[in-house]
């Protein structure tokens, strides 16, 4: 009963707010660690389906995880080269 | 009517998967069902001695896999729990001379000879992991409210919904006072990182290391609040899914009586 009104006054975070925290990125990390054929076969894919509108440079286009403190992205950067005409 | 096969698992070793698949066990023998538990780790054998049973030993599980015994010659009739049985590991072999389909297959014979099938997995997530969840039909991860523990938890829950099972969580070891103090995750913490439900809550319990001394089950030691936890876990599983989860408390005072005896801090 006492433990919360103590808490109050004392200035340091429970260490358990740590845990969680660092757990809750850890397992985002461990799911990004994605092998070599997987990343290729991605990359395929997106290629593919940019392809379908856009002329892209294939030899430019880079694929990777950014990872900082408290997000993780999926960044897919590629010059493009023409937008391809829309058939009809 | 065929029964149940249920995988305790838990990823890292040392969490009380052992502990937790023998108390389990027990306690659905002593609800009246059938049940036999499976020593799945090929080499390191622990419920044996753990069950107090360790003397009684003549066949063991890769002896039925590999055909050498039937089942009844291999089970060991625990003397205190009526139903209940114990089917051992080997501890000369490695994890590797069993198959995933010879495990399966003897998963099918002992459904049709017992109500419950308790697997315990071994630590890990290799061979022997697989050979222990071939044949399941519910699983339980086990896991205690530090970082490693949670993390090997979360990798093992992937891995078994992959294999089309949806676990239930057991957390283990729980400090109140600790956990009130911010020391140590709360259940709430643990279930929010791994979003699974629930299978119970499992006070930190000294009677645990003094039951495994001398061979003897955890859930016949009335005074023992992680035996008395194990059983509420056993009955969820035996048909009683909605027996509400008990939150272990540190303090005993007249108003948290009041409070868990009228669901407050369910």
């Amino acid at each position: 009963m006492f433990s919360g009104l103590f808490k109050r006054f004392t200035t340091q975070k429970p260490s358990k707010d740590d845990a969680k925290k660092r757990l809750q990125f850890s397992l985002i990390y461990d799911k990004l660690e994605v092998n070599d054929a997987t990343l290729t076969n991605l990359q395929q894919d997106i290629v593919d389906v940019i392809s379908r509108y856009f002329e892209i440079d294939k030899d430019a286009l880079e694929l990777e995880v950014k990872r900082s403190d408290d997000v993780s992205a999926l960044v897919f950067n590629t010059p493009i080269l023409q937008v391809k005409r829309k058939e009809a | 009517m065929e029964g149940k096969i249920i995988v305790v698992t838990s990823g890292k070793g040392g969490v009380g998967k052992t502990t937790a698949t023998s108390s389990i066990g027990a306690a659905l023998a002593l609800e009246g069902k059938r049940v036999a538990i499976v020593d799945m780790d090929i080499g390191l054998r622990n419920l044996d001695v753990v069950m107090g049973l360790e003397n009684r030993i003549v066949f063991n599980i890769v002896d039925i896999v590999q055909g050498r015994c039937k089942i009844s010659q291999a089970a060991i009739r625990d003397r205190r729990i009526e139903n209940l049985f114990l089917i051992p590991a080997s501890q000369s072999d490695n994890k590797d001379v069993l198959t995933t389909s010879g495990v399966e297959r003897v998963a099918k014979q002992l459904k049709k000879e017992f109500d419950y099938v308790i697997m315990d997995s071994p630590a890990g997530i290799e061979r022997g992991f697989e050979n222990s969840i071939v044949g399941a039909n519910e699983a339980l991860v086990v896991c205690t409210p530090d970082v490693s523990a949670v993390r090997d938890a979360d990798r093992v829950i992937g891995l078994l919904y992959s294999r089309s099972l949806t676990p239930k969580l057991i957390v283990n070891r729980i400090e109140p006072a600790r956990v009130a103090r911010g020391e140590m995750l709360s259940h709430e913490d643990v279930l929010e990182v791994l979003s699974i439900d629930l299978a119970g809550l499992v006070p930190m319990d000294e009677h645990v290391l003094i039951s495994s001394n001398t061979g003897t089950p955890l859930v016949l030691q009335n005074e023992s609040k992680a035996g008395h936890a194990f059983k509420r876990i056993a009955r969820r599983l035996n048909g009683e899914a909605d027996l509400p989860v008990e939150v272990p408390t540190h303090n005993t005072s007249m108003w948290s009586k009041i409070s868990k005896t009228f669901g407050f801090n369910k």
